[in-house]
């Protein structure tokens, strides 16, 4: 969180800069299966962020030390393209996007059913063409998609939604202005369909009341965009209608 | 990765090149479709997406201010990266730049700055002080053959529409940047032992060596490469010379007429 | 017909999405009881059969079992084993000893290198995926001649259709031999022609295998088999 106070995020009319209620996210669109040499793929437009996500495997997994002989390992891979930000960022791996891709992981093991595929891996490759602000929870949403299209056996999908904080206020879905500039940010990793979590970071200051606002932001964030993803997924398959 | 090549592949491609037939139904010197789309990507300054058969391609331009080398004072500078990472296809895998990256990077670098099209000297601020270093990095999303052609159209239409930032910079008013041509590169592959335009991916596979030409609006050279294990005649490359100077005039409209839009 | 598309059946499911109460039904692939209730665990179309509730998946990895006719191709040779590519997440192994020749310990290069295709059986797979093939049986083979092709491996039922109906028109449409393997990878054996139109009917059945128009187009397809422009 940038933490600079002196900036103005809400509008007199208590409306956000770029016209949204508190609680309203930005507008977002999934496509399924758009990559062709890929297993599994998916491209989700949230706001102004692009992420494309690809999936390959269950594979044998290589090198053997990562292999585990109980289950699937998912090795994930958050990058973001040199020209997806305002200032170019230089190619190859970062701290932050090990982080990322750490955590995103651990995030789909918990959905994935990988007792299924012992000694195996699953490719899972997060890529950021534009950011805006929100890239991690779009590069999750965009990588349960794409396992799906896989034809991964899974026990739900994962939503990546985020809310925050700015001028003391709690709102849903920060953009890049209000993540700048805002007090808090809360991006979280949500199963539609059981309501459990399974990817959780937080940066920035909020009081407990605060923190039980925004997780319920982004609950109901959250099935707005599971709808969306199961859109996207009949959408590939269905009738044939598209 | 090494991929598999069934023999059956193999001899098929020969049967096939006996024949003068292709897998997919083209015939020699005839390309798939091409779907250009400039101006795609919201953070870059400039950018096109090319989808060519199941090759996906984007490319997106980014300025930067930097002092310019001592010895060229008053030039700006241009740098071309491609980047093959896992994403595009199961055979590639995590870790540094391969050498197949950086050699297609550099065959479309090549074909770009030499044709000349960008004037080093207009990308001057201030001589000995401040230039424009222009980046323009590829990004394949999808191999699904002949990535080297996706990759030279998606960067040269990405630089035909950028846009110099010059007021987030501030050093003045954001103008187009000036770009004085259209350098198209074809690729050929030998499959089923003769040479074949645009290779898809199965032809990649049971394929030979691979030929990149890269022309100007002149219909001069401004790039060669030939890559992978095998041998050709000065008889063979006139060929496909020929054929190289017909494709790329059909792409050279297929640019301009995105520009229009 | 697995593909639970006729008229009011027609469901298709996400990964998490309830399908029904589990009360006194059985939980089939693609599925899981979880409380009072079946969820599905796989992209794909609900099947409800003998009290069975099930998800045909979409889009699948071949998975080997035992018994199944594959066509592979030869990815490493040692002295005494072939290692085989057979389209899944693992390798297959074939060792001297279910070759169809006598193998001397350390000629097995001499009778199959790699990138060579053969017609194999999986004789086993134990729970850690180590896969053992063998050619021993009637009609098992190295195939030295025709082309090889790919098919989604949710689509083979499509492609054999009932009692391989279907499969016995597309070979008599282009007069081709045609062995599909439950991995996915098709032989086919004929003239160019033949083989050309075999190749558009497979593509046909990725792009439409799943959909109600696939018989309707594959009629169409028939219509400019080698064989019809013939006659």
């Amino acid at each position: 969180m940038g933490g600079y106070g002196d900036v103005q995020l809400l509008r007199d009319d208590g409306l956000r800069l770029d016209g949204r209620k508190l609680d309203e996210m930005r507008p977002v669109s999934i496509e399924a299966g758009i990559l062709p040499a890929a297993d599994g793929s998916a491209m989700v437009t949230h706001g102004l962020n692009v992420a494309v996500a690809a999936v390959y495997g269950p594979m044998e997994a290589h090198p053997r030390k990562i292999q585990r002989q109980d289950r699937a390992v998912i090795d994930v891979r958050y990058n973001m393209a040199p020209f997806s930000t305002g200032d170019r960022i230089r190619p190859g791996y970062n701290r932050r996007s090990r982080e990322i891709s750490k955590v995103t992981a651990e995030a789909l093991e918990s959905v994935v059913l990988v007792e299924r595929f012992p000694r195996s891996k699953i490719r899972v490759e997060i890529e950021i063409l534009a950011a805006e602000a929100g890239t991690r929870c779009a590069g999750l949403t965009a990588a349960a998609v794409a396992l799906a299209d896989a034809g991964i056996p899974m026990r739900d999908l994962i939503v990546g939604v985020a809310s925050g904080k700015v001028e003391g206020i709690v709102v849903l879905d920060l953009d890049k202005a209000e993540d700048n500039y805002g007090q808090a940010d809360l991006p979280v990793g949500i199963l539609p369909n059981t309501g459990e979590i399974a990817f959780l970071q937080m940066d920035g200051d909020l009081s407990p009341d605060e923190y039980n606002l925004a997780m319920e932001y982004n609950f109901k964030a959250a099935a707005e965009i599971h709808e969306i993803m199961v859109d996207a997924l009949k959408r590939r398959y269905e009738g044939g209608e598209n | 990765m090494v991929e598999l090549v069934p023999t059956l592949l193999r001899q098929e491609l020969a049967r096939l090149a006996e024949d003068d037939q292709r897998l997919d139904g083209r015939a020699q010197w005839e390309g798939r479709e091409v779907s250009l789309e400039v101006d795609c990507l919201y953070n870059a300054e400039g950018s096109a997406k090319v989808v060519m058969g199941k090759t996906i391609v984007y490319a997106g331009v980014k300025f930067e201010l930097r002092t310019p080398w001592p010895d060229r004072p008053s030039q700006g500078s241009l740098m071309c990266g491609a980047e093959l990472r896992p994403v595009a296809h199961r055979k590639y895998e995590p870790g540094p730049p391969s050498p197949e990256s950086i050699e297609l990077g550099r065959v479309v670098d090549r074909g770009i700055r030499e044709s000349g099209c960008i004037d080093m000297e207009s990308l001057c601020i201030v001589p000995g002080e401040k230039v424009w270093g222009v980046m323009i990095d590829i990004h394949v999303l999808s191999d699904g053959g002949n990535i080297f052609d996706a990759c030279g159209l998606a960067a040269i239409a990405a630089l035909r529409t950028a846009i110099v930032p010059a007021e987030r910079f501030d050093v003045g008013e954001d103008y187009k940047l000036k770009v004085n041509g259209t350098p198209i590169m074809s690729s050929f592959t030998r499959v089923g032992g003769r040479y074949i335009y645009d290779p898809s991916e199965e032809e990649e596979l049971g394929g030979d060596e691979r030929i990149h030409i890269t022309l100007g609006d002149e219909g001069h050279l401004h790039s060669l490469q030939k890559g992978l294990r095998g041998v050709f005649t000065p008889a063979e490359f006139a060929e496909i010379f020929d054929v190289a100077h017909q494709r790329c005039t059909d792409l050279r409209t297929l640019v301009a007429n995105q520009e229009g839009n | 017909m697995s593909n639970g598309q006729n008229g009011a059946e027609l469901r298709l499911v996400t990964p998490g999405m309830a399908i029904g109460p589990s009360a006194g039904i059985r939980v089939g692939s693609g599925a899981l009881a979880q409380n009072d209730t079946i969820i599905a665990t796989r992209l794909g179309w609900v099947k409800e059969f003998n009290n069975t509730v099930s998800v045909d998946p979409i889009n699948s990895a071949y998975m080997p079992r035992s018994g199944d006719l594959i066509v592979a191709t030869v990815a490493e040779v040692r002295n005494n084993l072939w290692f085989m590519n057979i389209n899944g997440p693992f390798q297959g192994l074939l060792p001297m000893s279910l070759a169809p020749w006598k193998v001397e310990f350390g000629a097995a290069r001499q009778h199959m290198g790699i990138g060579d295709v053969v017609l194999a059986r999986v004789q086993e797979v134990d729970e850690c995926h180590n896969v053992v093939l063998t050619m021993k049986g009637v009609g098992l083979r190295r195939l030295t001649q025709g082309s090889l092709h790919s098919v989604p491996i949710n689509h083979l039922e499509r492609l054999r259709g009932e009692g391989n109906a279907t499969l016995q028109r597309l070979r008599d449409a282009c007069d081709c031999r045609i062995i599909v393997g439950e991995n996915g990878k098709v032989w086919v054996d004929g003239n160019s022609e033949g083989t050309a139109w075999a190749r558009q009917a497979f593509d046909l059945v990725l792009k439409s295998g799943h959909k109600d128009t696939f018989e309707a187009d594959l009629t169409a397809l028939e219509k400019n088999a080698p064989k019809n422009g013939d006659a």
